[in-house]
C-alpha cells in the first residue's frame, strides 16, 4: 500500500465488495420494513432447518445434554435488533423497542421451523448515540422432535435447564413482557417544600411513585395477556428526577419492568421429588447462613478457617 | 430425570393457543426455581405487591458529647418502612393474597434533597392452591416474609409457617470524646466503656423492638434475622442498627423431628 493509494480508484475487487455490501444493506432495509428477516438470513435459516447447514447453538455442552434428553434439537442461533431513537419518550421507547425486536426474533424462529427460542438474551451495545439505543435479542431456536414447526414459536428468556424444568411442570415460557410508564409532576403548589417540617411523609412524591409503578405493572399485565397468563419479572428499574423551571419544581418518575411471560396451568404439580442437598464444596448455601462471618478485617481478601 | 413433556405444553409448542385462562395474568418477581418451589409447596403466585413511601426526615437535634438514640431519625426510619410495608400488604389484601413471599425492602436517597428518603417494599403475593386460610396472619390479613421461594419451601418443610416480617430500628449517636480524654490512658490499652455501652444500647433497642413486633404478631419465633448497621448519609458517629427477620408459627400439623428429612451431602467437583 502506497502513501497516495487513496488517490487511485478502488480495485475491481474492492468495487465488487462495496457493491455487495450496498446490496445487502438495501436488502436488509427493505425486508425490515416489510417485517421479515433479511434474504441472506432467511436462506441461512432455511438451510439450517433442512440440515444442509450445521446447526448453531449458544448452549454449553451440558445444556445440550439437557436439551437432547428432552427431545429438543437446536436449529440455529436467531437474533433481532431494533435501534430506536427516543423522539417521543425514553420510557415508552423501551416497551416499543423490545416489542419490535421480539416480533423480529419470532419471524426468524418461524423461518427456521422452530417450536421455541430459548436462552434469549436481551442486549444493548454501550454506544450512546444521540438519544437512541439498540434493543437486541439473541437466542437459540430449537425444534421439538415429533412436533410440526410452529406458526408462532415461543420465546423464552431463560436458559435450557430452566426451560425444560418449566415444561415438565406444564408451564410454558412464552415471551417477554414490558411494562413501562412515566409521569411528570409539576409542583406549583409547593407540596414538596417541606424544609421546616419534622418527620413527615412527602405525600406528593409518594403518590407520584405509587401511580407510576401501578401503571407500569398494569401495562405489564396488559402486554403479558397477549402471550400467556403470568409473568416472572426479572428486572425492575426506576428513576426519579427533579428539575426547576420558572421557580417551580418538576419531578419525573419512571418505571420499567421486564418479565418472562409464562403460560401456566394452575394446580399442576411439579413432579420432581425435592431433596435437600448440601454441597460440601465451600460455596454459598443457606445452611451456613447468608451474612458474612468476618467483617472486622476488611483488608483480608477472604475468610479463612474458623 | 423424566423427559416427558406434558400435553398442554406440547400444544403450546406446536403454536396452538389455549383459552383456558379466565383468571387473568399473575405477576411475580420469582426466579424459575422459586416459582417451581412455591408451587410445589402448594401456593400459586397471584401478583407483585409494591408499597412505596417517600419520606421527609425531620431535623434531629442532639448533644455532641452524649450517646443517645436519635429519636427523630429512628422514628423516621421506622415509620417510613412501616408505611411502605403496609401499603404493600394492603395491595396484597386487595388481590386476595394469603401472603407475600420474597419481600425486598430497599432504601434510596433522593439526590436533590438530603432530607428525602425513598422506601420501597416489593414482594410476590401468593394464595394457597386449595384455598386453605390457615396461613394468614393473626389479623386475618396476608402474611409477609422476606424469605426467598427456596427459604419458603424449606420453612414449611421444617414444620413452620411465616407470619409477619418484623423489624426494629434504632438510630444512635455515639458520643464524641473530649480533646483531652485520650491523654490519661496514653501507653495503656483501655476499653472505651462508654462506646461499648453505646453499641450495646443501640443494638439491644433494635432487637427488642423487633422481638416486640413478633410478640404482637403472636409468633413463636423469628427466623433469618439479620442485624446490620447502616448509615444513610448522616454525620459520623451516627449509625442505624436495624434488625429484620420473619416471625414464624408452627404449622397446624407440626412435623415430628424424625420426619424432617436430613440434607444429603454431596461434593461438587466444580468450582
Amino acid at each position: 500500500m502506497g502513501l497516495f493509494d487513496f488517490l487511485k480508484g478502488p480495485s475491481p475487487e474492492q468495487q465488487q465488495s462495496q457493491q455487495e455490501s450496498a446490496r445487502r444493506q438495501a436488502d436488509i432495509l427493505m425486508n425490515i420494513r416489510a417485517n421479515r428477516p433479511p434474504s441472506s438470513t432467511m436462506g441461512r435459516l432455511q438451510q439450517a432447518r433442512t440440515g444442509t447447514l450445521p446447526w448453531i447453538a449458544t448452549l454449553t455442552p451440558a445444556e445440550l445434554m439437557v436439551v437432547r434428553s428432552h427431545g429438543l434439537k437446536p436449529i440455529s442461533t436467531v437474533s433481532a435488533t431494533c435501534w430506536l431513537h427516543y423522539g417521543w419518550s425514553w420510557t415508552l421507547g423501551h416497551a416499543q423497542g423490545w416489542d419490535l425486536a421480539l416480533a423480529r426474533l419470532k419471524a426468524e424462529a418461524k423461518a427456521a421451523g422452530a417450536n421455541a427460542v430459548l436462552d434469549v438474551k436481551m442486549r444493548t451495545i454501550p454506544l450512546a448515540v444521540e438519544n437512541s439505543m439498540d434493543f437486541t435479542l439473541i437466542g437459540t431456536a430449537v425444534h421439538v422432535e415429533g412436533l410440526p414447526p410452529s406458526p408462532d414459536p415461543i420465546v423464552a428468556t431463560i436458559p435450557a435447564l430452566e426451560f425444560v424444568k418449566l415444561l415438565e411442570a406444564d408451564v410454558v415460557p412464552t415471551g417477554i413482557a414490558i411494562g413501562a410508564h412515566y409521569e411528570w409532576l409539576n409542583d406549583w403548589r409547593g407540596a414538596t417544600n417541606q424544609m421546616w417540617q419534622g418527620n413527615t411523609e412527602s405525600w406528593a412524591l409518594s403518590r407520584l411513585w405509587e401511580s407510576v409503578r401501578q401503571q407500569a405493572h398494569a401495562n405489564l399485565r396488559q402486554h403479558a395477556l397477549a402471550q400467556g397468563n403470568g409473568v416472572l419479572a426479572h428486572l425492575n428499574f426506576s428513576q426519579m428526577f427533579e428539575r426547576e423551571a420558572n421557580e417551580t419544581k418538576e419531578y419525573l418518575a419512571r418505571h420499567i419492568v421486564v418479565a418472562t411471560v409464562v403460560d401456566a396451568r394452575r394446580g399442576t404439580p411439579f413432579n420432581h421429588d425435592i431433596k435437600m442437598v448440601v454441597d460440601i464444596h465451600d460455596g454459598k448455601t443457606p445452611l451456613t447462613g447468608t451474612a458474612r462471618h468476618h467483617q472486622s478485617y476488611a483488608s483480608n481478601e477472604s475468610e479463612g478457617a474458623i | 430425570m423424566p423427559s416427558e413433556i406434558p400435553t398442554h405444553a406440547k400444544e403450546r409448542l406446536k403454536g396452538l393457543r389455549t383459552s383456558l385462562h379466565s383468571t387473568g395474568v399473575f405477576t411475580s418477581d420469582f426466579s424459575v426455581n422459586e416459582f417451581l418451589l412455591v408451587r410445589k409447596a402448594g401456593f400459586e403466585p397471584i401478583g407483585l405487591c409494591v408499597g412505596t413511601c417517600v419520606y421527609h426526615v425531620g431535623i434531629q437535634y442532639g448533644s455532641w458529647s452524649k450517646s443517645q438514640e436519635l429519636d427523630v431519625l429512628s422514628k423516621a426510619m421506622y415509620h417510613a418502612r412501616e408505611l411502605a410495608m403496609s401499603r404493600m400488604r394492603a395491595e396484597a389484601a386487595a388481590m386476595g393474597a394469603d401472603g407475600i413471599v420474597g419481600v425486598k425492602l430497599t432504601i434510596k436517597r433522593l439526590e436533590w434533597d438530603e432530607h428525602l428518603l425513598e422506601f420501597i417494599a416489593i414482594g410476590t403475593g401468593v394464595v394457597h392452591g386449595e384455598g386453605h386460610k390457615g396461613f394468614r396472619a393473626h389479623d386475618g390479613g396476608p402474611f409477609t416474609s422476606d424469605l426467598s421461594g427456596q427459604d419458603f419451601w424449606s420453612l414449611l418443610h421444617s414444620g413452620y409457617r411465616p407470619v409477619e416480617m418484623v423489624m426494629g430500628s434504632c438510630v444512635y449517636h455515639v458520643a464524641h470524646r473530649g480533646m483531652m480524654s485520650g491523654f490519661g490512658t496514653m501507653g495503656r490499652n483501655v476499653e472505651m466503656e462508654n462506646f461499648t455501652a453505646a453499641m450495646y444500647e443501640a443494638r439491644e433497642i433494635a432487637i427488642e423492638r423487633m422481638q416486640f413486633e413478633a410478640a404482637a404478631a403472636k409468633a413463636e419465633g423469628v427466623v433469618g434475622v439479620d442485624i446490620h448497621e447502616g448509615s444513610h448519609g448522616w454525620q459520623t458517629h451516627v449509625i442505624e442498627f436495624f434488625a429484620i427477620g420473619t416471625a414464624v408459627l408452627p404449622l397446624d400439623q407440626e412435623i415430628a423431628p424424625e420426619k424432617i428429612a436430613d440434607p444429603i451431602m454431596v461434593l461438587s467437583v466444580n468450582d
